[in-house]
């Protein structure tokens, strides 16, 4: 569908916030991504996966600008339109019974953001830490923060600040970058807890076509668009990411 | 104007409605489009490519994007004839449209072995071969770039089905007439070409390539001009139809095929960008034919040549 863009704001170091109208025709669950495609012609040819940031009477999207597709969307103004597929995917699961903990590295943060909102909904508590390499790249304002030169918050990686507030009952909800979900891995295993974790992959489709996002699990190959992008940590063969 | 064109094509005994089909591997077993567009509009649409038995594919990173193209190497993965037979088929046979099954496999009798299990199958129209896929080291391109394999494969599935045959080429070979020629004197209904172009990308803070595979099949609107240069050629050298495909996005790109020699042709990396282009690619042939006044689209097929 084509839907207009409200307004394109850069928010931090290379990430820039995206308002998209919302004409209320869908609705989404933290975790669901959409297929934008970046312009009505083939360069870039494919369409790009986005997590959802918000959803209101906007869908908001946060991203950034890494390459060539990316810096094209940072250039589009409000009033354009942009052609998304979607909500796509399996999102994350609230669970009442769980200490929940929040943990987003970099960009990683933009599924997080509305997984707290719902949670905020629903009056449930959770503990929300995001990691950044350092402060112009910080784009929330609440959470605790760590960043890796120390510019502010926590001095060092998002993982070693939470080494101390994982406990058993915790349920961890992460996106980041891979390395920092493989430690996050390696450290909910150590304290026996629940995580899911949302994938990136590079996709062609998102409809579970191309075949181009596999990642293997216990279960075989999997797909990041279909079976996913959110999932059950140990369902991951972390040694083949 | 307002005369209604005639866009029916044919292959062999079988009549097509139009002459777009969806590529395989570019619109899985069908069903995963049926959201998105009107599957009974389609001239027909070719299945992921089928094996004897289910395959689970290369390892990740398997895409890439290029400069209006990508590069994959999945590795074929697909469920397997039998699952495909009892869990797809059933799922698609409502559609009034043709069903082609894209066969792949290691060595002949695998692929008559397949093809076989297809026999029981009425819905299944044709059996499309493919000798090109260029990312299983012991398969497909082995057939594809020798043109007794592609005789001798093509015979082999010939001699025990009675379905039209086509016969998918690649283009990584140096001259692609022979190996057309031997699929047609082996029996082949059709060819179709051009399968992917074998290409690479390298990560150049790592060193190394960006697939898994290391190379893969380049596909995408970058390279049609490849594609109606060779369905140019082999259309001048054989007599049977002639399917053209590589990336077409638009009615444009799918008519330059036509009049280069194309019977049909097959639109595939498009299916992942725009999920519905098989119908603008058919409304917009349409429009084009009003225009031109032309009543039967088939009058266009190879229409370069008497100009040049």
């Amino acid at each position: 569908m084509q839907l207009q863009i409200i307004s394109n704001k850069q928010v931090s170091k290379d990430t820039y916030l995206m308002k998209i109208d919302n004409p209320g025709l869908f609705d989404a669950y933290p975790g669901q991504f959409v297929m934008m495609r970046v312009n009505n012609y083939n360069y870039p040819l494919l369409r790009r996966p986005f997590s959802i940031h918000d959803l209101s009477n906007t869908m908001d999207l946060l991203y950034r600008k890494v390459g060539e597709g990316t810096s094209m969307l940072s250039l589009k103004k409000s009033g354009d339109f942009i052609d998304i597929l979607g909500p796509i995917g399996n999102g994350f699961k609230i669970k009442n019974d769980k200490k929940l903990i929040l943990i987003g590295g970099g960009v990683g943060i933009a599924p997080l953001h509305f997984l707290k909102k719902k949670i905020d909904e629903r009056k449930m508590n959770c503990e929300v830490y995001f990691g950044f390499n350092s402060k112009d790249e910080i784009c929330v304002d609440y959470g605790n923060i760590a960043t890796i030169d120390g510019s502010f918050g926590y001095k060092g990686n998002v993982v070693d600040m939470v080494k101390d507030k994982i406990e058993q009952n915790s349920l961890v909800y992460a996106c980041g970058p891979t390395v920092m979900l493989k430690n996050l891995a390696l450290l909910c295993y150590e304290k026996n807890c629940d995580m899911e974790v949302s994938l990136e992959s590079r996709m062609a489709c998102g409809m579970g076509v191309c075949l181009g996002c596999a990642v293997e699990t216990k279960n075989g190959m999997n797909l990041v668009c279909n079976d996913g992008p959110v999932f059950n940590y140990k369902d991951i063969l972390w040694e083949k990411v | 104007m307002g005369k209604s064109v005639n866009l029916t094509c044919k292959i062999a005994n079988l009549i097509f409605k139009n002459p777009i089909l969806a590529a395989s591997g570019t619109f899985g077993y069908g069903i995963e489009y049926e959201k998105h567009l009107d599957l009974n509009k389609l001239g027909g649409f070719i299945v992921k490519g089928l094996s004897v038995k289910e395959k689970i594919g290369n390892k990740p990173p398997r895409i890439v994007e290029t400069p209006c193209g990508m590069l994959n190497a999945i590795g074929l993965q697909n469920v397997g004839i039998d699952k495909f037979l009892e869990e797809k088929l059933p799922k698609i046979e409502k559609f009034n449209t043709h069903i082609i099954a894209n066969i792949y496999g290691k060595q002949v009798d695998e692929f008559v072995s397949i093809a076989e299990k297809l026999n029981g199958a009425e819905r299944i129209s044709a059996i499309e071969i493919n000798v090109s896929c260029p990312n299983v080291s012991v398969g497909g391109a082995l057939f594809g770039k020798d043109s007794d394999m592609v005789f001798k494969l093509t015979s082999a599935v010939r001699k025990i089905s009675d379905k039209p045959i086509i016969v998918k080429l690649t283009p990584n070979v140096s001259d692609i007439i022979p190996i057309a020629r031997a699929a047609e004197s082996a029996g082949a209904d059709a060819v179709s070409l051009i399968n992917t172009i074998t290409g690479m990308v390298i990560d150049v803070k790592s060193k190394k390539p960006a697939l898994f595979n290391k190379t893969g099949g380049l596909s995408g609107p970058a390279i049609y001009p490849v594609g109606v240069r060779m369905v140019y050629e082999v259309y001048n050298a054989v007599k049977i139809p002639v399917i053209g495909v590589g990336g077409i996005y638009s009615a444009d790109i799918a008519l330059q095929y036509m009049i280069a020699g194309a019977a049909l042709v097959e639109v595939g990396t498009a299916n992942f960008v725009q999920p519905n282009i098989t119908e603008e690619i058919i409304k917009g042939i349409e429009e084009y034919a009003k225009r031109e006044g032309i009543r039967n689209i088939s009058d266009i097929i190879g229409s370069c040549c008497s100009q040049c």
